[in-house]
């Protein structure tokens, strides 16, 4: 079942296609990775999907909703109700502690429940630095209190724009399984990286080239949460 | 927890956390406050302070007899009616011709403490008379007769015999010269003795001719107090010293009007530093606003945490300020009225209530500018 579709997604500034009729397609607890080189299109996709812009052209159906025609409360309301967003520089607000930055986003969401912030922080290992503030966690905390920050709402889908972009290979591993987990509890994945070897444990990537879906293919050696490693996290 | 705790924790948090960033901002409501409050307790307290600068150029109140004299009673029935924080000085004079080396002089006879309060600025070379048997000659006299401090003068009082109206009795007291009196003006023609040795010396009981006021009040309370003492049908006719009254208002009124435009001038200004410093702390946290867009804000919720943040700072800086504020007001007043004022507890909240005014209004705009922000440049690092 398709939870996200593209049907021919262009997206123009001025003489520029950052995106010419893509035509995309994830299905519910599915995990993309986007790949290509700069310039290509990628963040313009994410930020589509993400409903932090809208296409120049085209369809964009999101769990049954068209947010290509929405306008910019209702796609305020998606993004809180539908999706969890990871980011590359990690974007912690810097005066609000791990557990604080998690409950900000349950916050816009509905109700703060700190046992839960604490629970969803206890899943990415970060139970003990719930109490620090950002700048006393290293790239790799901040990372993985992103994904907990992303999770909290039970989001239908997680986009993650270059999540292991600023950590080294140790954290990048971290990162990695946290989502090997997530999307073994049946979270739908698009993940967007520069990385081979983060595109390669996903089910499936697609690679974008000068705005077109230059080609994709399945990951054959798709392992999911056989791998998960918990001794990682 | 419920979603007004965690509002109060993350705005207190932005407080708290970012104190080094948010000191600046405090520090500019709170010498706004602090100006502000302080020029509102001068402006508040000006008449007081002023009103006891003016009672230094004399009396401005007269009381007079309606029939011959005034006696000691119908002048404390008269002050009765005049709130006594309002009496700076009350001075009885009783006015009768004596001889001094055979030339009529007047003598006055008076209250000296109370004639120094209602006379403040009478320079006497000396001393002021402070027993019986003292007394204080005006400078014309001491020239006249070339006296010395110290020196002794007999006064003589030609009275008519007891029984027998025909015949003239000369009574004759000696005094010591303890000063000489500098005013400028009539007094200096005058000799001042207790109003006891004048009665000893005329034979003739306390009774008073008229009576000098100093009230520290305006016009219009001044205006009050007369027709008071004139409608309750006392001995005595109160009337004010209009030159003088009519002076202080004038000047008060000024000078009040001074503060006022100052205090409007130093708003404007605080209002201005505010909302610069207001939009430094939004401009620096456009990312921050482009992230909790991003996790589903809506531009009112932003709005209300920052404006949550602002009237926090504004109640803190405001409260700190009114104190500063009174501080300042203390100093001024101590320097340049030489009295010490009381603070004025109902200025805390005014105070508080307009520097929340002062910072919410000010952040409002760049903080609803700030919204407009696109959440996908920003987050980008553009």
């Amino acid at each position: 079942m398709s939870l996200l579709e593209l049907k021919d997604v262009s997206k123009i500034y001025g003489n520029l296609h950052a995106l010419d009729k893509v035509n995309v397609q994830v299905n519910k607890g599915e995990w993309l990775a986007i790949m290509g080189p700069s310039g290509s299109g990628k963040s313009t996709m994410m930020n589509i999907i993400g409903c932090l812009d809208k296409p120049t052209s085209g369809e964009v159906w999101l769990d049954g909703v068209d947010i290509s025609k929405e306008n910019n409360k209702s796609l305020t309301k998606l993004r809180r109700d539908k999706i969890g967003l990871i980011f590359q520089q990690f974007h912690l607000v810097s005066y609000l502690t791990a557990v604080e930055n998690v409950m900000m986003s349950q916050y816009y969401h509905s109700m703060p429940d700190e046992k839960e912030a604490m629970e969803a922080l206890d899943r990415v290992g970060l139970a003990d630095r719930a109490r620090h503030l950002p700048s006393q966690l290293s790239g790799g905390e901040q990372q993985r209190v992103c994904v907990a920050r992303a999770l909290i709402n039970y989001p239908e889908i997680i986009l993650a724009d270059e999540p292991t972009g600023n950590l080294d290979e140790a954290n990048e591993e971290i990162v990695v399984e946290l989502f090997r987990r997530l999307h073994a509890d049946g979270t739908t994945l698009v993940v967007v990286t520069h990385d081979p070897e983060v595109a390669e444990v996903a089910q499936r990537t697609i690679v974008l080239r000068n705005g077109h879906v230059d080609h994709e293919h399945v990951n054959e050696n798709f392992t999911g949460h056989i791998k998960y490693n918990e001794e990682a996290v | 927890m419920t979603r007004q705790k965690m509002y109060f924790r993350m705005i207190s948090a932005s407080l708290v956390r970012r104190r080094s960033r948010m000191v600046v901002a405090l520090l500019a409501v709170m010498i706004g406050a602090a100006i502000l409050s302080g020029l509102l307790t001068i402006y508040i307290d000006v008449p007081r302070q002023m009103g006891a600068q003016f009672r230094s150029y004399g009396a401005n109140m007269i009381l007079t007899p309606v029939l011959d004299s005034l006696s000691k009673d119908d002048i404390s029935e008269c002050t009765s009616m005049i709130p006594e924080s309002d009496v700076v000085g009350v001075a009885p004079y009783r006015y009768d011709t004596v001889r001094i080396n055979e030339r009529p002089v007047m003598a006055a006879g008076t209250d000296m403490e109370g004639a120094k309060k209602t006379s403040p600025f009478w320079a006497v070379d000396g001393s002021w008379p402070g027993k019986e048997g003292e007394i204080m000659v005006g400078k014309k006299i001491a020239e006249l007769y070339r006296f010395k401090l110290g020196d002794e003068l007999t006064a003589v009082y030609t009275s008519e015999a007891e029984g027998n109206d025909e015949e003239l009795v000369d009574n004759e007291m000696t005094f010591v010269i303890t000063g000489f009196l500098d005013t400028g003006g009539n007094e200096e023609e005058y000799v001042f003795m207790s109003v006891s040795d004048l009665s000893s010396l005329t034979g003739i009981d306390e009774v008073y001719d008229v009576c000098e006021l100093s009230v520290s009040a305006n016009e219009e309370k001044l205006n009050g107090y007369a027709d008071a003492i004139n409608e309750a049908g006392t001995a005595a006719k109160a009337r004010l010293v209009k030159r003088v009254t009519q002076s202080e208002t004038a000047v008060l009124g000024k000078l009040q009007a001074l503060v006022l435009l100052v205090t409007v001038i130093v708003l404007a200004l605080t209002m201005i530093c505010v909302a610069t410093t207001m939009t430094a702390v939004v401009t620096e946290r456009r990312k921050e606003i482009g992230l909790r867009k991003a996790l589903g804000a809506s531009d009112n919720s932003i709005i209300t945490e920052f404006m949550g943040e602002g009237v926090l700072l504004g109640a803190i800086g405001g409260i700190a300020g009114a104190i500063l504020g009174f501080l300042f007001a203390q100093a001024v007043s101590v320097s340049v009225f030489n009295s010490s004022i009381s603070f004025r507890f109902l200025l805390l909240p005014l105070t508080m209530i307009v520097s929340v005014l002062v910072t919410a209004v000010s952040g409002l705009l760049p903080i609803k500018s700030a919204t407009a922000v696109d959440p996908a440049l920003v987050l980008k690092g553009e």
